[in-house]
């Protein structure tokens, strides 16, 4: 476990003859010097606890695919992405290319599309649904939710079924997809209350009232490009 | 072993703090550097990015705002594989095949793992550790199967999986 305690990057020796992507990379050949200073370092601003850091990321690697992040993303931000228009003002609803988009939680691991397709098509033609199934079946999902239980001075191996999947649906209107919010959110499927919301929104999240407001700003060293 | 965690689901613990997730697979060959990425920022802005040259394949950038019940999910997701338990110091190296790197800020914990690509589960089994490798990959698969289906939805565009 070589855990390392801060947002201090620890440098160490690393092989960089081991790893050669780069070099049958033709034009894109970076001069590699040897990375000087940290490669990647997060601050979070406002937080004043000692952040624990773990992995590979906070080593010395200038192979690393992180330190062209931002070329990779876009310079400039905003203008290299495709977005579709987002209104000014708070955040509110936005709608995707071909209608708007519900996001439901909670849904039991057994419902099947069925069983959201005739809850939802209720407020409208459900133009698209997808129920993501969680792919950590089998063993470790077995073991994750066997539990041993004390009852009435036996022990009872309990099989926990609280494993919850999502699903994304897709209607053409606005209020139809409002009114699936409003009357689904919060209701039973299988037993289980699932939540139902907007997927999209126009705008960053507002912080809730009395919690303090963290940017994120991640530093890196510069001095490696790869492409043009 | 998996224990403690409970089965509360998207309880207390997925709730509040910050959080930031970003996950890179990529190589340098034959077509120039072909990768796909993703992040979710705390201020709920999800970025997409896919190039592959292959066929003069061009760059797809997209960028959307999610609502905070999509970074909640994402969240849960996390929190329910027990990934800020695992370590990447035995975990295959990054090689000329490919790197994938996972960082994720959840609360006081920051993990930025690197490791090479990760073919079937048979290259799982065959690490040095599969227990936690195993974690990652389903962990993984998970991620970009919610990435793609927002994707997917929002702009119409099916992702190429990289």
């Amino acid at each position: 476990m070589a855990a390392v305690t801060n947002a201090d990057v620890e440098v160490v020796d690393f092989d960089l003859d081991d790893d050669d992507l780069m070099d049958e990379d033709a034009g894109a050949e970076p001069a590699l010097p040897p990375a000087p200073a940290s490669r990647l370092r997060s601050t979070i601003a406002g937080d004043d606890a000692p952040r624990k850091t773990k992995g590979r990321g906070f080593r010395d690697d200038p192979n690393s695919s992180s330190a062209p992040r931002d070329s990779r993303f876009g310079d400039g931000g905003r203008a290299d992405f495709d977005s579709l228009g987002s209104g000014g003002g708070g955040p509110a609803p936005i709608r995707s290319i071909e209608g708007w988009i519900v996001l439901v939680t909670g849904v039991h691991e057994e419902a099947q599309e069925d069983d959201l397709h005739n809850a939802f098509r209720e407020f409208g033609q459900v133009r698209n649904l997808h129920l993501n199934l969680d792919r950590r079946t089998g063993f470790v999902k077995l073991v994750n939710n066997l539990r041993w239980k004390h009852i009435h001075k036996c022990w009872f191996l309990i099989y926990h079924f609280s494993v919850q999947g999502y699903a994304l649906i897709e209607y053409e209107n606005f209020e139809e997809a409002q009114a699936a919010i409003k009357e689904l959110d919060g209701t039973e499927l299988y037993s289980q209350i699932i939540s139902v919301d907007w997927a999209f929104s126009s705008g960053p999240a507002k912080r809730r009232n009395g919690q303090k407001r963290y940017s994120i700003v991640f530093l890196y060293n510069f001095g490696f490009l790869v492409g043009k | 072993m998996a224990t403690g965690g409970g089965g509360a689901g998207a309880g207390a613990g997925a709730g509040d703090g910050e959080f930031y997730l970003r996950y890179y697979v990529g190589h340098k060959g034959k077509f120039g550097h072909e990768f796909l990425e993703f992040e979710f920022r705390p201020d709920g802005k999800l970025r997409y990015a896919n190039n592959s040259n292959y066929k003069n394949d061009t760059m797809i950038r997209k960028e959307v705002f999610v609502s905070p019940s999509v970074l909640r999910e994402a969240r849960r997701i996390i929190q329910e594989s027990d990934i800020m338990k695992e370590d990447d110091s035995n975990w295959p190296e990054p090689d000329r095949i490919g790197r994938q790197e996972l960082e994720i800020v959840m609360g006081n914990e920051h993990i930025s793992f690197t490791t090479s690509k990760i073919g079937s589960l048979v290259d799982v089994q065959s690490s040095k550790d599969p227990e936690g490798l195993r974690i990652f990959y389903y962990l993984v698969q998970d991620l970009k199967c919610f990435v793609f289906s927002l994707i997917n939805l929002h702009f119409k565009i099916k992702p190429i999986q990289s």
